[in-house]
């Protein structure tokens, strides 16, 4: 799952060309890896991907801070 | 007598000595603690032979250390240069070398940043804020904070002394520095205060970057009420339900944001829920507030009193148009009036001031008015509108390049841009400076750039010709875009076309490129 999301960052979302490679516990949010839109699509990604539904009031900051945090998140709904 | 921005500090450490000054997620500083560490800043800098006048940059994101680099390098007799650790590599070097940045104030964040712009040729000298070695002079916060405070002398900071210079985009590509001095942002802070009222007891929300001039309020105006700025994070502004709690929890007394932030607050924060009975002012500019968003926002803060702000970066604010009650009629709110200290004509094409109710361009004289652009003395000159009163004295008035008209209540209404410079969520963007980067790709031809609304989101679109020859893809004009670009200027969309429509004189007929694209989404 870790690694699924994480390429999937640094093909598709990343602002920049990551150079060492993102890793789980990187902030996504505030180093600025991936922008507003980016995580927008980030979101639609997971949902497809591991068919769960983001529910609007869990868009906050404590799922989405990192790739970790994400996967935490996610086991929540499977 | 305050003439500085450094003595607001001073004064509020005296004043307010234990009180916060900026909080930042669960960190805050008091008065006393900033006057304190930027001093040491201060001191620090001056030892590395920072002298007034000079140009110190600061590279961070949002966080609590901006505060202290703000007024650290003020202390030091330096002019502060905020760079978007956002822009690209190439900007940021260009920023750099553009107004001779030689010390830059930054954090353990931006640590892999700063290896990539050593790596090309600089004349940086020092990195402060910085724990790992590199390829120059570093210093750690923890350094600094070490320094004795006995050590600093202070520097004698005229009104007419630079404060900080904002980097904006120029028609000619290259971005260009907007100076301030100590009297104009001093002005402006002592304005705000004037104006809405502020107090000690006040909780500002500060949403913008430091490169952009609507943080000079939070960083500025508020401590000179001695109030409290609460700096919010890049995260939170990504999350509208986390920035409602945010909001909620600090008790905001004050928001000024971009209204594209108060629109995701109303759509996706759940603010009916949550308690904001402690929000007296809701200020907002940069762009038109859609009114019937504006109207609902006001509704759900009933109590709250809104206020649209108007002005570019050369003049910091100049009007304002103060809501108590909602908007009845869908029209878009005028920008109002000019405030205190601050007179305007509205003039046609040839410099005549036109009738009342006519559409013209706004020209502005303010005490909040810029010193002029870095470098760049002939764009200075070419800004102003000076009306002769006898020889040798002239009142110089900034030309706005807006055009505007005045109702019938005598407030100004915005029409529109008279250049093809545009705003999108607050940024200024130059349509020609996306253009010539688009241009300078190998194998493009010509390019047109337009806005326009995809998914009712207003957008840019790109459209470009190619030589037909070259191996020109829209993948690789979007990474180009991104490598030269500031992110929220790069094309939404890139599509590559046969052939432009034209106007009878050959020129590229852009609202028909317009109504294309519409017609296509």
């Amino acid at each position: 799952m870790e690694k699924t999301i994480i390429k999937h960052i640094e093909n598709e979302l990343a602002v920049e060309v990551i150079e060492d490679g993102l890793e789980a516990s990187d902030d996504l949010l505030g180093s600025g890896i991936v922008d507003s839109l980016g995580m927008m699509k980030l979101v639609s990604f997971i949902e497809e991907q591991f068919t769960i539904e983001v529910a609007p009031e869990e868009m906050v900051i404590d799922n989405f801070m990192t790739v970790k945090n994400i996967c935490e998140y996610i086991k929540t709904k499977l | 007598m305050l003439y500085n921005l450094v003595q607001i500090i001073e004064q509020s450490a005296k004043a307010f000595p234990n009180k916060g000054a900026f909080r930042y997620m669960e960190d805050s500083i008091t008065y006393k603690e900033l006057d304190i560490k930027s001093n040491q800043l201060a001191h620090y800098l001056i030892t590395r032979g920072v002298k007034k006048g000079d140009r110190v940059g600061i590279l961070m994101h949002r966080c609590l250390e901006t505060s202290i680099a703000i007024y650290g390098i003020l202390k030091s007799g330096a002019a502060y240069v905020p760079i978007d650790p956002f822009l690209p590599n190439e900007r940021i070097k260009f920023l750099i070398n553009d107004c001779d940045i030689k010390h830059l104030v930054s954090t353990d964040k931006q640590s892999k940043k700063i290896r990539k712009i050593l790596l090309s040729k600089h004349n940086l000298e020092t990195i402060i804020g910085l724990s790992d070695s590199q390829n120059i002079k570093t210093i750690s916060w923890k350094r600094v904070y070490e320094s004795l405070l006995e050590d600093y002398i202070s520097v004698d900071i005229l009104s007419d002394d630079l404060s900080y210079i904002l980097y904006t985009s120029g028609s000619t590509g290259l971005p260009k520095g907007i100076m301030h001095t100590h009297a104009s942002a001093l002005a402006f802070a002592k304005l705000v205060v004037d104006l809405y009222g502020f107090k000690h007891t006040d909780i500002i929300a500060n949403s913008a970057p430091l490169h952009f001039d609507v943080s000079i309020l939070g960083y500025c105006s508020a401590p000179l009420a001695s109030a409290t700025t609460v700096i919010i994070s890049d995260a939170h502004l990504k999350f509208p339900i986390s920035l409602a709690e945010l909001t909620e929890r600090e008790k905001v007394t004050i928001w000024y944001s971009v209204p594209l932030l108060l629109i995701e607050l109303l759509h996706k924060g759940d603010i009916q829920n949550k308690d904001f009975s402690n929000m007296r002012w809701v200020l907002f500019a940069g762009e038109a507030f859609a009114t019937k968003q504006l109207r609902a926002l006001m509704q759900l803060w009933p109590h709250a009193e809104f206020s649209n702000i108007y002005g570019p970066t050369e003049l910091n604010q100049c009007t304002y148009y103060n809501l108590k009650v909602p908007p009845k009629t869908d029209n878009p709110i005028p920008i109002g009036t000019t405030w205190k200290n601050t007179e305007y004509k509205i003039l046609d094409d040839k410099d005549n001031v036109v009738e009342p109710g006519e559409e013209g361009l706004l020209v502005v004289r303010s005490a909040t008015m810029m010193k002029g652009y870095w470098n760049n003395k002939a764009l200075t000159e070419a800004s102003l509108y000076k009306y002769k009163i006898a020889e040798g004295f002239e009142h110089v008035y900034y030309r706005t390049g807006d055009l505007v008209k005045l109702n019938s209540n005598n407030e100004l209404l915005f029409l529109g841009r008279k250049d093809s410079q545009i705003k999108l969520r607050g940024f200024r963007i130059e349509i020609g400076e996306i253009e010539n980067i688009l241009l300078n790709y190998q194998g493009v031809t010509e390019a047109a750039v337009i806005v326009t609304d995809i998914a009712k989101d207003k957008s840019l679109v790109a459209t470009i010709l190619t030589d037909g020859a070259s191996e020109v893809s829209e993948d690789n004009l979007t990474v180009h875009c991104k490598n030269n670009l500031p992110i929220y200027a790069v094309p939404k969309q890139i599509l590559i076309l046969k052939s432009f429509p034209r106007t009878s004189s050959g020129k590229i007929n852009r609202r028909e490129i317009a109504s294309m694209i519409k017609s296509s989404n």
